[in-house]
């Protein structure tokens, strides 16, 4: 099965006979013998998928990695990180996800509001299956818990992905008076309520 | 929390992705722990400056541990394991007033902290944001601690109780310690500041000099280096100095004539850029960032035009004109 490591900003993928779907043009080198071909519309999630992505304006352009060997993939020199999924669901931003591999499903997720505020479309990616999700972020990420009782409020710009049973907010930073005159600089923010994990980049976009 | 070495991104616990927290290299501190100059005389009250003391607590607190981008190669992770995974933060595993990673800092909020506009990236509790603007015509103490009409645009007042995440465009964050002291710093890479302290608009453009003993977190490109004076700086490169009574304006006739083109340049009023310095004599520290990526500062627009007051409007229009032709040039 192949097996995604990330050392910093470079992820490993090493395939054996098996493939894995990587951003396209985000292969720095390759060793051994390994196949690459364009995953398609919809980054290999068919007709379907490239219908509502298109629709969302959530765009994910992937390529399928398929052989023996080791690639080396990076983006930007964005740091890397690997979350193992054992039959749950991630959400990430579809510009922060670098490589998965094959078993994992990826899907569009309409985010109402949210996308209006920061400028990444209407919707947002979630990652479903067993399987590994390599995604990167501007600085590592920290992966900050939210419990009953302990909400976040987050950027929407320092947002990468979430994991958990969690409602997403849109609420206001603004109070009352800065209706009149200048805005605070936090014009809108994310909250999350529930139980799971946000992901949380130490940049903004 | 104080944020020991050895254990950078807090404690290895319940990790969501079931692997090893893999810490970025060894925690280094910046070079040595280097008081910022001399005690010395106090030049506000007149009072000496006390016990011969470490004015702003020896270096900067908490200094993150230095990623050594290269120097370790990366540790193969037994297993197979995924690395690099951060483990999981809390409001209560979150540092008190400290660094999460090199980027982040942590602020545990109890009261009201000055902030730039667009530093937060999350918070847990209730944190409310309000412009400096709103809040100095609310609360007398707001005007007096910021007497910058330049830069109160780009800053909000947080007040509340919890924590607060804060970074700055991914570069290093450090916090320093002021002790009845001050510390001019590049306006763009002050993060936050401490109610205590009183920030005034540095005579020298697009800096600001903080007064008084409290905390701040300014960010830097790459680690810090703190060097003491006589010496002179890139104004690039220059993240802010403590102490030294006399930054003047240095430029460097030998760069400006040794070569044919700089003398036509400098004949024709033109700057590479190069050739200005800043000039750092007497008592104090001096703060170098290891890049000279500079933000732009829309401050600076506001300080200049401020000081066009100066000129005649003969001499108004002719620097209008001028500034037409190089804006048409580009």
């Amino acid at each position: 099965m192949a097996l995604l490591t990330a050392h910093r900003r470079v992820l490993h993928a090493d395939l054996q006979g098996d493939r894995i779907r990587a951003a396209s043009g985000s292969m720095v080198a390759v060793e051994g013998n390994v196949d690459f071909k364009s995953s398609g519309m919809g980054g290999g999630g068919g007709m379907r998928a490239a219908l509502k992505r298109a629709v969302a304006g959530e765009s994910l352009s992937l390529m399928d990695c398929a052989g023996h060997g080791r690639v080396y993939l990076a983006l930007d020199a964005m740091d890397v990180l690997v979350v193992d999924l054992t039959g749950d669901t991630l959400t990430v931003e579809s510009e922060h996800i670098l490589a998965h591999t094959e078993q994992l499903r990826l899907d569009v997720q309409f985010a109402g509001l949210r996308g209006m505020t920061s400028g990444q479309g209407l919707a947002t990616t979630t990652v479903t299956g067993h399987g590994q999700v390599a995604i990167v972020s501007e600085g590592p990420v920290m992966a900050l818990e939210v419990a009953p009782g302990a909400d976040l409020v987050v950027d929407p710009d320092a947002y990468v992905g979430s994991r958990g049973q969690l409602s997403m907010n849109l609420v206001s930073g603004v109070s009352w008076k800065s209706v009149v005159g200048e805005g605070t600089g936090e014009p809108f923010s994310l909250r999350f309520t529930g139980s799971g994990l946000v992901l949380v980049q130490s940049a903004e976009r | 929390m104080t944020y020991p070495p050895g254990n950078p991104y807090g404690q290895p616990q319940g990790n969501p992705y079931g692997g090893q927290p893999q810490p970025y290299g060894q925690p280094q501190p910046y070079g040595q722990p280097q008081p910022y100059g001399q005690p010395q005389g106090n030049p506000y009250g007149g009072q000496p400056h006390g016990q011969p003391q470490p004015p702003y607590g020896g270096q900067p607190h908490g200094g993150p541990p230095q990623p050594p981008y290269g120097g370790q190669p990366p540790q193969p992770v037994p297993g197979g394991a995924p690395s690099g995974v951060p483990s999981t933060l809390d409001p209560h595993t979150l540092p008190d007033d400290d660094n999460v990673n090199p980027y982040v800092f942590c602020i545990a909020l109890n009261g009201e902290w000055f902030m730039s506009k667009g530093a937060m990236l999350a918070y847990y509790g209730t944190i409310q944001f309000d412009a400096v603007t709103e809040y100095s015509s609310v609360q007398a103490w707001v005007a007096s601690r910021f007497s910058s009409p330049v830069y109160i645009q780009d800053w909000v007042v947080a007040q509340g109780h919890g924590k607060l995440l804060i970074g700055d465009r991914g570069f290093d964050l450090n916090s320093y310690d002021l002790d009845d002291g001050n510390l001019t710093i590049k306006a763009s890479n002050l993060c936050a500041f401490s109610r205590q302290l009183e920030l005034k608009q540095s005579i020298v453009p697009g800096f600001v000099t903080l007064i008084g003993t409290g905390k701040f977190i300014a960010s830097s490109n790459g680690p810090v280096i703190f060097v003491e004076p006589p010496f002179r700086a890139d104004p690039d490169a220059l993240l802010g100095w403590a102490d030294c009574p006399a930054p003047s304006v240095h430029h460097d006739a030998q760069w400006m004539t040794q070569n044919v083109r700089g003398m036509i340049s400098g004949a024709l009023g033109r700057a590479s850029g190069e050739e200005r310095q800043y000039d750092f004599t007497g008592q104090g520290t001096i703060l170098l960032q290891s890049s000279e990526v500079a933000r732009e500062d829309p401050a600076v627009l506001r300080l200049v035009e401020s000081q066009t007051q100066l000129l005649t409007n003969s001499q108004a229009g002719a620097l209008g004109q001028r500034l037409i032709a190089r804006a048409q040039q580009q």
